[in-house]
């Protein structure tokens, strides 16, 4: 929103603040400026302020608005323009109003005997000033009206119009031809449509070519409306028009408010236009809007504050701002302006109250001292923390990537039963669907290191992977950690994998191979990774690379892994009084017999409290069996009672 | 003359220890000339056949030639130990390689968030996440933000199925889920991935990243809000940082402050990073709007909070001279095999 600081000097006679501080007093008290220039306008010098409108304060997308916010800060009374009282003839204006649900007021009138010219040279460069091109007098009073008091206007040519005005909602037309020439098909139906029998005269948004106005026009039915602001802001949204009128329209405007702006545009249009008033005020009110009378103590705002702030400098402050108060029990009940319709709550008035006492005369010395808390941080946060940790002391380096990505990436590197989830309306839509693995920005940054000429690529991302089950979204967070070398080194990543999945604190970690492994991955090198006898990961080698780059690639489940840890005991320390005792043994089985179930029952016909450590130490592939030397080291036995349970154990 | 003789014996014993190379050689020649059957143990025992005088004259000499053949063969020795165990040590011996090893390295964002954590979690406060995938009634509606407010628009919310599943707008919505979730007193900050429908860019990306502090317990005011906000841009941006606050509408909360840095580029006298303003919006915060609380089932007579956001993107950016906001996420961001920053 911008004004010339000579508009509010010319409305708070009194106001002694520079330009530059009363720009800072309104950022403080919550319309912050984001630009101040010096400007010549209307043969002097002048700033051009400009200010940033919260989305709640319809009132001050205008100067009258910003105005009365200095004014109310300051204590100072504002010198409003003058204007005559109209007199309205008895001929009524046959308007019907068929949209009655998405409007809120409308009130018109009719002009006669109008002189339409080209607009003064102060209007025509106050208007420059807000970025708005000049068309002649009429049109430029209506913007002229808007900028100050922030209610658009309509000017209707009544020569051009065939029948009557009505305010409904589009079922008849295709298109409308904006003032500007635009042509903009329309849905029918959903816009908001001021029409004549045949024509669309405008949308709530913009005016049409129908009945524009021209300098030929004398005779003109002007109004000021208001609407359901969400049937503004969807038809803005749906017809992709964004105007002056949409950006307030859309806003909580007061619709007690528009018979003053109209008044003011008449006003105006007779002094420079001449012409008469020819119909009566049309004023279509149906629900009348009242502000809440709010019960409040004026000892709030210092408690919210954190400082002093006194009662009668609160109730002094609400005066101010133009509420009314009056005295209910130990408080008041307190009735803003109507314009203030952001105004509902007690908490609303401590906030303007501690607004114009000033935010800067709150000053914290020291970083307050809250309440204990207990610590409610999620195992996976920590989990992930330390993971992050363990990766980058293994020479992994973090990426981040982005979580859309493309169907194609994802029937590459998905390994999970649930379905793809795609975005709705993503304007990316190169990247329309959720991650499924986090394989996807891993393969991509390869591909971008590899493109760089970056070596020794170790990387790993923790982030969400998403997926559906039914009607079910899912989402996961997971690990995704690659490695690519030109000498093949699956064990290593296997063990530096491991060396993270052991730190965080797992233990049975068996590799099987994966009966569904993804597209990306070479099927004879691709495992599922089981911790507790629970799925948790997989581990796999790329399909073989046209630069022959062997490229490994994990993921584990984060989500899985902390459920996990929690039903594990781990208790790694042991005190040795004996010397540990190392035996060996060889076993095989046919090649689709499985090592780790031999394992699981073999560790079951040890004694746990003499087990240290089960490994298979060596693998060694026969005609059609596999040798496993199977190493145990027994704690706290002698060699002739470690070697008489490790003969037992193994039938030997 | 019994002392020439041993003089020479021990001469020619010299001059083949010289030639030794190894203790065996030296064990030998011990054997030879000084072992029981020694030429130089045998040729002193000859002293017995000489008369008295030549006993006192000769004795002590032959002794100290007895001597010195005897420390000879000692130095020898230790010589050649020495020099033996040298050669193990070379054996041995292993060289540096003066390559450089990989490390690894935390994503910038990684390590700005831990920092932030770090001052948090001194004061008691525990890190919180929530889905991405969120309900329209966690991101918007449980924060007071009403149907038709712009941040709802397709324009701004990438929906999975409208209206009810949106990938989250905002880390507002781990502040509803936890007052949902959590019986006050808590103290939480969220750092996290929010998501916007807008195009890629240098400079702008649909991907964000927030940070997000929530607390409730019985009383709080804007005082304890700017004192620890103070404290945040102190961690971030060292101690002589200059901040205001002033008041900003947010819906899900009642009084609302915008949060502001005095450029650092100017010192607040205004210039193109700050757009002549002298100040730079940090985020947003406030006391927690009443209606936030009674969503949450709680009464806000009974309990009060602040909240706070704040984006990292483009400070990270800043402090890690970043110009193109789509480096942060993939493509070309890369480590350098050595450390430039303080480590400590």
């Amino acid at each position: 929103m911008k004004l010339l600081y000579s508009q509010l000097k010319e409305l708070i006679p009194a106001l002694k603040a520079s330009p530059k501080e009363a720009g800072r007093v309104l950022t403080m008290v919550g319309f912050m400026m984001d630009s101040l220039k010096e400007v010549k306008f209307n043969h002097g010098p002048d700033w051009l302020m400009s200010f940033e409108i919260r989305q709640n304060r319809a009132d001050c997308l205008s100067v009258f608005g910003l105005a009365r916010e200095l004014a109310g800060y300051y204590g100072l009374k504002i010198n409003w323009p003058k204007i005559a009282k109209l007199a309205f003839s008895k001929d009524r204006l046959e308007i019907k109003v068929e949209a009655a649900g998405a409007v809120k007021r409308i009130s018109a009138v009719k002009m006669t005997g109008l002189k339409n010219t080209q607009s003064p040279a102060w209007l025509k460069d106050y208007l420059e000033l807000q970025g708005i091109n000049s068309v002649n007098l009429l049109v430029d009073l209506s913007n002229y009206v808007m900028f100050l008091t922030g209610y658009p206007s309509h000017l209707i040519d009544v020569e051009k119009m065939t029948g009557n005005l009505r305010w409904s909602l589009n079922k008849e037309f295709n298109r409308v031809t904006t003032l500007f020439g635009t042509v903009v098909p329309l849905k029918k139906d959903q816009e908001l449509i001021i029409r004549d029998d045949k024509n669309i005269i405008a949308t709530a948004l913009v005016g049409s070519r129908a009945a524009e106005i021209s300098l030929a026009t004398t005779e003109v039915i002007a109004e000021v409306a208001t609407y359901d602001r969400a049937v503004i802001r969807k038809n803005s949204r749906d017809l992709n028009i964004v105007t002056e009128a949409s950006h307030r329209l859309e806003k909580e405007l007061d619709p007690n408010g528009t018979r003053a702006a109209l008044e003011l545009l008449i006003g105006l249009i007779k002094k420079s236009a001449g012409g008469e008033v020819a119909s009566a005020l049309f004023d279509y009110y149906p629900k009348k809007y009242a502000s809440p009378a709010i019960k409040f103590d004026p000892r709030l705002p210092g408690q919210f504050a954190g400082v002093a702030i006194a009662p009668s400098q609160a109730i002094k402050i609400l005066k101010n701002l133009n509420c009314a108060l009056k005295k209910s029990g130990a408080g008041y009940l307190v009735t803003p302006p109507t314009y203030r319709q952001d105004l509902n709550l007690a908490e609303d008035l401590v906030e303007e109250v501690i607004r114009l006492f000033g935010y800067e005369k709150i000053v914290a010395e020291k970083i307050p001292s809250l309440e204990v808390a207990p610590n409610i941080t999620p195992k996976n946060i920590i989990l992930a923390e330390k993971a992050r940790d363990i990766l980058t002391s293994l020479g992994f380096d973090e990426i981040l990537s982005w979580p859309l990505t493309k169907h194609e990436a994802n029937s590459q590197t998905n390994y999970l039963a649930w379905q793809e989830i795609a975005t709705q309306n993503s304007i990316n839509d190169l990247c329309p669907d959720l991650r499924q693995s986090m394989a996807t920005g891993l393969f991509n940054q390869l591909a971008e290191y590899e493109k760089n000429n970056v070596e020794a690529i170790k990387i790993f991302e923790i982030g969400k992977i998403f997926g559906q089950i039914g009607k079910k979204y899912l989402e996961d967070e997971s690990l995704g950690l690659l490695s690519a070398a030109t000498q093949r080194s699956l064990d290593e990543f296997k063990n530096q994998l491991e060396i993270l999945l052991r730190s965080l604190g797992l233990t049975d970690l068996k590799y099987f191979t994966a009966a569904h492994g993804p597209a990306a991955a070479n099927p004879e090198s691709c495992w599922e990774i089981l911790a507790q006898g629970q799925a948790i990961g997989l581990i796999y080698k790329l399909k073989p690379r046209a630069n022959k780059l062997n490229v490994y690639f994990a993921e584990i489940n984060i989500t899985s892994i902390t459920a996990l840890l929690k039903k594990v005991k781990n208790y790694p320390v042991v005190e040795l009084t004996r010397k540990l005792i190392s035996l060996d043994a060889n076993v095989e089985l046919a090649k689709n017999e499985s090592i780790y179930k031999y394992l699981t029952g073999l560790e079951k016909k040890l004694d746990k409290d003499h087990l240290f450590s089960l490994n298979i130490s060596d693998v060694f592939p026969l005609t059609d069996k596999v040798r496993y030397t199977i190493r145990v080291v027994y704690k706290e036995l002698s060699d002739q009672e470690a070697k008489k349970i490790h003969l037992q154990a193994f039938g030997l | 003359m019994l002392e020439t003789k041993i003089k020479n014996l021990l001469a020619e014993l010299k001059n083949k220890l010289n030639q030794a190379q190894s203790l065996r050689d030296i064990a030998a020649l011990w054997r030879q000339y000084l072992g029981d059957k020694g030429v130089i143990k045998l040729g002193l025992k000859e002293i017995k056949n000489l008369t008295a005088e030549e006993k006192r004259t000769q004795a002590p000499t032959l002794q100290k030639l007895f001597q010195e053949a005897n420390e000879t063969f000692k130095a020898k020795e230790s010589e050649l130990k020495n020099s033996l165990a040298g050669q193990s040590l070379k054996t041995e011996a292993e060289a540096l390689a003066f390559t450089t090893p990989k490390i690894g390295h935390l994503h910038p964002l990684t390590k700005t968030i831990r920092e932030i954590n770090q001052l948090f979690i001194s004061l008691g406060y525990s890190i919180m996440d929530g889905p991405e995938i969120e309900e329209d009634e966690y991101c918007f509606q449980r924060l007071n933000v009403p149907l038709d407010h712009p941040a709802r628009d397709m324009q701004d919310t990438i929906y999975i199925k409208e209206p009810n599943f949106l990938l989250r707008t905002q880390t507002s919505s781990i502040e509803a889920r936890t007052l949902a979730d959590f019986p006050p007193p808590f103290k939480i900050v969220s750092p996290g991935r929010v998501y916007r429908n807008e195009s890629v860019n240098k400079s702008n990306h649909f991907i964000f990243h927030h940070y997000q502090g929530v607390v409730v317990q019985k009383k709080v005011s804007l005082k304890d809000l700017f004192g620890t906000f103070d404290a945040l841009f102190k961690k971030m941006y060292g101690p002589q940082v200059v901040t205001r606050y002033r008041n900003k509408y947010y819906p899900e909360v009642e009084p609302g402050v915008g949060p502001d840095m005095q450029c650092f580029n100017c010192a607040g006298q205004g210039c193109s990073v700050c757009k002549g303003v002298g100040w730079i919006e940090m985020g947003g915060a406030g006391i927690i709007h009443p209606n936030v609380m009674r969503q949450a089932g709680l009464d806000p007579k009974q309990w009060m909070g602040f909240a706070f956001g704040l984006g990292l993107d483009r400070w990270v950016m800043a402090k890690y001279n970043i110009t193109d906001i789509r480096t942060l996420l993939g493509g070309n961001l890369s480590y350098k095999y050595y450390q430039d920053e303080t480590a400590i």
